[in-house]
């Protein structure tokens, strides 16, 4: 894939595998699913995981938000993963071990999986070791359903295994094959086994009946074995597993559900709107206190007893709790539910040489690497807590220290990434754009969520992923004066630019950080100098005149019809998709999508009917829905040229046809296209 | 800058009525910035050609090229090798009038017609309004009126002006459009503190170094024939 | 510098100014055409009114007979002319080589103008010429009556001793600027001065202080001229279409207040008040009238100003 801009947008750039976003965004709006789906799988194997649970960088950075709200990042990739699943079945392909060398992955979270599937597709013989009877490690068992549906899961995995990759599932290293033999057996072993244990805290009362750990708790839960719970049930703790336990707990039917946590509700490391989420489905939130005592009466939980937490973190930014013994509060609960952190099983490397300290796997971060040659690391038992795709990055860096060890004998010091972004969108530019509302989804209703673990966020229609595809800026993708342009810095570029980009200093520049490639300037510019980065519409009638080259000239229905057509405006991909030469030929309506039709310059106006056009028809966006400031004032200032022109050179002003969409595209289009021709033939038959 | 406007179509398109293989040539410079004559004017007036012909039922080749400026030989040359090569038999230059004359100067038996109609030396007001500001006399008399030149921006050239046509501020040739020109000066030399030298005389001046003295050339002696490049 | 009695000219205009009195002139338009009759007929209305008339050239560029042709004609039937020059037409060569005809044809005053731009007049598609503008023909001309230099520096055979005139504009812009520019007009060589067409007396008279702070009015003679109105569809329309002529309002409520059979009347009458109030305005010594294609009304504007008869200065 070849990138567009040697920057990065700052969605890619805060992706921890730099999906590819403008460009996977740009094929939803072309309509071509499949090649977004390709875009995603390219770097991310677990690309429907992420549709779903991804804490979404991308959108955190999307520098639309300066001017009203990211793009829906998540949705969209959901949308994607949703729609081409056909696609993707057949884009399956098995890769033959042709390397010989063979690798062990212990453990089948994102990032063990990540890596096994990176290694086969280099043909390496990879075997997981899983010691569930399912794949995917807390994907599979520590994600409630209402986030993840087990299918969504699954056919990320079904994916990866379609490589040839062997797993051995229920199979435990330690117990059920011992660490020594792997090492015996294969060239290479990846320890990804993840935190998969939560921790315990030593305070009285913590042996009562009624304490539970947060990971072994989901993980009953997400196999369909839930724990008994009392009525009342507090969670202790404020990350993200710490609210998943809660509304896993609360869709079990206890009447109360309360967590606390040391953290002020503004420290609380959760994502804002998971907090919300809960609070929502009436989970009540007690911020900074920390547990003091569990309460017990004849070996039974009965309460809890807290006291003030006055500070988390010391100056060193470092987990050193303070608490206000003399401040306490306590409260009768049933059930207690700890999850205040997690660690690694590294059981198995009891009596290995592999180096374990405190509990800890002791590895080198840059090469992925444990204490013995052979033996690498990724995955949460190496950076600690963290998300899904930071799993998946470490996955694919292991991958690469892997192959390198293989093939060389030597440890791989992973480069320090240095990523230039496009950077932040000024605020001067982003007043000048245009507010388009962000398409967002309703989660199901908090009262009717609670009651089961059915998902609760639908994903996008497909007139939503379009319509809020078409938001992105497209960043870094913008104008470029090219490299062969006769630029004569006339500044028509500075003049006409809607958001005061372009600037001519000898000749003109388009800053990528600020260009919100409208392609104004490139349809204005004498020189025909400038080109666009994305959606190209420089080449507009050489790939007219090769469409018509391949039709049958004879065959074609006329009057032809050349119609520009506003892609925004599609509300599904009817007529995003390319049409063949016998739908042309049928039809006579050759169909030209450009993403806005305010960018296409006189030249592209005039020059179907050279090309054996009847008509030309330009239907740009309806009444005031144009994404860019001042195209609507051009275009129609242009059409006005083009038409005197057009009179001039004998074809007739009239043969120029504006439309604006109303109602959706596939609705009104037809009907314009229908006009063009019947319009036409009375003016022949006059 | 030079300033220019496109020639109506149907003139070009009279001059061609003859010719099987056209070139139609922008210039890169002065008609690209003023929007008459660059690359992309050179695409469309080929196109709207191709199209008007193939209507007349004519099967001629038209061409597009763009130089970066039609005044130098340099850049001149490899159109007129384009032109014997591929056997162009008559070119339209959209470039001011000096490119017409450079280009017919040297390109032998073939054709060269104007695409554009050559107006005058304007400065860029505001986007899209170009205004005549320098009418080339040869001998610049701005210093006596406050750096604005009575010559170009005066309808009637007067150098003791405003004459009693002057309105408002506006000019009576054209109210709507021209500023009076005196007016101006009037205005400018008060903000300069120089108003006591608008009671000056302006002698008659000497038309010599204007296009009155005959045909202008400029020699520039330390680059003119070297020696050594005429050697090789 | 002067010729015998210290005239510069010996014109008839001249000698009426030099006298002290009231100068009277007109404004007499060749034909479109070699109309010598036409133009004969006109003279002969005006003959015995005005001490010279004004012919004009090529008027707001439309073609007509040539103002030195026509002249010639005026010196034949007895009223002395004032040849108008623009420097429109011809460029300093011709101008010098008419102003020599001329004066061989016994003119003796000439106005000097920059003249209308041809955009006006029947030939807006002519080249001009502007090799000069009015100030600068002024001093050419000046130059050869005193000097006796063409403006190559040549020596002029024989002396041409002639009167020459400027117009002045007072209702043009800048303001502050109309009496220097006058003032230059007169340094330049203008003997006299004939303004253009007076309606908004105010304005005129705060010009008449300019010139005379800058003492212009004892360096120059001059005239103020006036137009009568003819009616009120005239008078609008040279509020709307003159430029540098506004009428007031007032004025032209007062024509409209008259049935239309009677304008012209009122017309004139309006004239007549107002050369009775300009008569005691220091440092007008003439009238020029300018009733355009109104020639047989000169006589009677005239007397019933009570400057008639016309002196006979020798």
């Amino acid at each position: 894939m070849e990138k567009e801009s040697h920057l990065y947008a700052t969605c890619s750039a805060a992706c921890p595998v730099h999906t590819d976003t403008r460009e996977y965004v740009r094929r939803i709006s072309t309509g071509d699913y499949e090649g977004a789906l390709d875009v995603l799988l390219e770097v991310n194997p677990f690309s429907s995981v992420c549709g779903r649970i991804c804490h979404h960088p991308c959108e955190s950075q999307c520098r639309r938000q300066v001017i009203d709200a990211p793009v829906g990042l998540r949705l969209l990739k959901r949308f994607v993963v949703e729609n081409t699943r056909e696609y993707r079945i057949q884009r399956r392909k098995k890769v033959e071990p042709v390397l010989g060398r063979k690798i062990a992955v212990i453990g089948s979270g994102p990032s063990g999986l990540t890596a096994a599937r990176d290694l086969a597709m280099l043909g390496y013989k990879v075997t997981v070791f899983e010691k569930d009877s399912m794949l995917g490690g807390m994907l599979a068992h520590a994600i409630p359903r209402y986030r993840l549906p087990v299918d969504a899961l699954q056919e990320d995995i079904d994916d990866i295994l379609a490589l040839g990759i062997e797993s051995r599932l229920n199979c435990e290293v330690g117990k059920d094959v011992s660490f020594k033999d792997l090492r015996k057996e294969y060239d290479a072993i990846l320890i990804a086994v993840g935190l998969a244990e939560s921790h315990s805290l030593p305070i009285p009362g913590i042996g009562s009946d009624g304490i539970l750990l947060g990971i072994p708790f989901l993980w009953d839960v997400a196999n369909g074995s839930p724990p008994t719970l009392g009525d009342r049930v507090m969670v202790i703790g404020g990350g993200n597993v710490a609210i998943d336990v809660a509304r896993a707990a609360k869709r079990l039917g206890p009447s109360q559900v309360i967590m606390a946590c040391l953290e002020s509700r503004e420290e609380m490391p959760a994502w804002k709107w998971e907090i919300e989420e809960a609070e929502e489905e009436g989970i009540s939130i007690m911020n900074s206190w920390g547990p003091k005592a569990i309460l017990e009466q004849n070996g039974k939980t009965t309460g809890i007893e807290f006291k003030r937490c006055t500070r988390v973190f010391d100056e060193n930014k470092r987990f050193n709790p303070q608490y206000d013994e003399s401040v306490t509060t306590s409260l009768d609960v049933d059930s207690v539910i700890l999850t205040i952190g997690q660690k690694a099983n590294l059981d198995f490397l009891k009596e290995t040489t592999v180096g374990v300290d405190r509990g800890r796997l002791i590895c080198d971060r840059e090469s992925c690497t444990a204490t013995e040659r052979g033996v690498f690391v990724s995955g949460e038992v190496m950076t600690g807590p963290g998300s899904a795709i930071q799993a998946v990055a470490t996955g694919h860096d292991v991958a690469r220290a892997i192959h390198h060890y293989l093939e060389t004998g030597e440890t791989l010091k992973l480069p320090q990434e240095s990523i230039e972004t496009i950077g932040e969108l000024p605020a001067q530019t982003a007043a000048r754009a245009r507010k388009f509302d962000h398409i967002d989804v309703r989660l199901t209703d908090a009262s009717q969520r609670i009651k089961d673990f059915s998902p609760i966020e639908p994903g996008y229609t497909e007139a939503q992923a379009l319509s809020e595809a078409r938001r992105c800026l497209a960043c870094g993708t913008g104008a470029v004066l090219a490299p062969s342009a006769q630029c004569a810095g006339c500044l028509t570029c500075v003049r006409i630019c809607p958001y005061g980009v372009a600037t001519v200093e000898r000749t003109a520049s388009m800053p990528a950080q600020e260009c919100l490639t409208c392609g104004l300037c490139a349809a204005e510019c004498p020189a025909a100098g400038v080109a666009l980065a994305r959606f190209a519409t420089n080449r507009v009638k050489e790939t007219l005149e090769s469409i018509l080259t391949d039709c049958s000239a004879e065959k074609i229905q006329r009057p032809l019809v050349v119609s520009y057509c506003c892609l925004y405006e599609a509300t599904s991909r009817k007529y995003l998709r390319e049409q063949t030469r016998s739908e042309i030929e049928e039809t006579g309506i050759l169909r030209v999508m450009v993403p806005c039709v305010g960018r296409l310059g006189s030249i592209d106006l005039v020059s179907p009917f050279e090309l054996g056009a009847d008509r030309v028809s330009i239907i740009a966006c309806h009444e005031t829905g144009c994404l860019y400031t001042g195209a609507e004032e051009l275009l129609e200032r242009r059409i006005q040229q083009a038409r005197r022109f057009l009179d001039e050179i004998g074809v007739g002003g009239e043969s120029l046809q504006f439309f604006r969409t109303h109602t959706s595209a596939e609705e009104s289009w037809p009907q314009f296209w229908r006009e063009s021709k019947e319009d036409l033939r009375a003016t022949s038959a006059a | 800058m030079i300033v220019a406007d496109p020639k109506p179509f149907q003139e070009v398109r009279g001059f061609l009525e003859n010719y099987r293989k056209i070139l139609i040539l922008g210039c890169g410079t002065c008609v690209t910035v003023c929007l008459s004559g660059g690359e992309a004017q050179a695409e469309l007036l080929a196109s709207g050609l191709r199209i008007a012909f193939k209507k007349d039922g004519k099967e001629v080749t038209v061409l597009e090229d763009t130089v970066q400026r039609q005044c130098e030989q340099e850049f001149v040359t490899p159109v007129l090798e384009r032109v014997k090569k591929e056997g162009i038999d008559a070119v339209v230059t959209l470039a001011c009038g000096v490119g017409v004359n450079f280009l017919s100067d040297r390109i032998g038996a073939v054709p060269v017609f104007p695409g554009v109609n050559t107006t005058f030396y304007g400065g860029n007001v505001e986007a899209g309004l170009w205004s005549e500001m320098c009418a080339g006399c040869g001998e610049c008399i701005t210093y006596l009126t406050g750096g604005i030149c009575p010559i170009a921006r005066c309808s009637k050239h007067l150098l003791n002006g405003p004459c009693g046509g002057s309105e408002k501020g506006m000019c009576e040739v054209d109210p709507k459009n021209t500023e009076c020109v005196w007016q101006l000066i009037y205005d400018r030399m008060k903000l300069l503190g120089r108003l006591d030298e608008m009671r000056n005389l302006l002698p008659m001046k000497d038309w010599r170094p204007a296009m009155d003295g005959g045909v202008r050339r400029t020699v520039r002696e330390h680059i003119y024939r070297l020696s050594y490049k005429s050697q090789t | 510098m002067t010729s015998t009695n210290g005239l510069k000219s010996g014109s008839n205009l001249e000698k009426v100014f030099r006298a002290g009195h009231l100068a009277v002139t007109c404004e007499c338009g060749p034909p479109k055409g070699a109309d010598v009759e036409h133009l004969k007929k006109k003279i002969q209305m005006i003959k015995g009114y005005v001490d010279a008339a004004n012919v004009t050239d090529n008027q707001t560029a439309v073609v007509r007979m040539s103002s030195i042709g026509a002249s010639a004609i005026l010196v034949q039937n007895g009223v002395e002319p004032v040849m108008q020059m623009v420097t429109r037409d011809r460029n300093r060569i011709a101008a010098q080589s008419d102003l020599f005809g001329a004066y061989a044809l016994g003119i003796r005053n000439m106005l000097c103008l920059t003249g209308d731009h041809q955009k006006f007049g029947n030939h807006p598609f002519a080249r001009n010429v502007f090799d000069m503008d009015s100030i600068q023909l002024l001093s050419m001309v000046r130059t050869i009556r005193d000097e006796g230099k063409v403006n190559s520096g040549e020596p002029v055979e024989g002396g041409v001793k002639m009167f020459f005139g400027a117009a002045a504009n007072p209702f043009a812009d800048p303001f502050e600027f109309r009496a220097i520019r006058m003032g230059k007009k007169i340094y330049a060589g203008a003997d006299f001065i004939q303004t253009q067409c007076i309606y908004d007396m105010p304005r005129f008279k705060e010009f008449m202080k300019m010139a005379r702070d800058m003492g212009l009015h004892e360096k120059a003679f001059i005239m103020a001229g006036l137009t009568p109105l003819k009616s009120v569809g005239m008078a609008r329309y040279m509020n709307r279409n003159v430029s540098g002529i506004t009428i007031p309002e007032e004025m032209i409520k007062r024509v409209a207040g008259v049935p239309k059979d009677k304008q012209a009347d009122e017309g004139i009458k309006i004239c007549l008040e107002q050369m009775a109030e300009l008569k005691e305005e220091e440092g007008i010594r003439g009238f020029h009238i300018m009733a355009i294609e109104w020639e047989e009304r000169i006589p009677e504007i005239v007397e019933r100003a009570g400057l008639y008869p016309r002196p006979r200065v020798d």
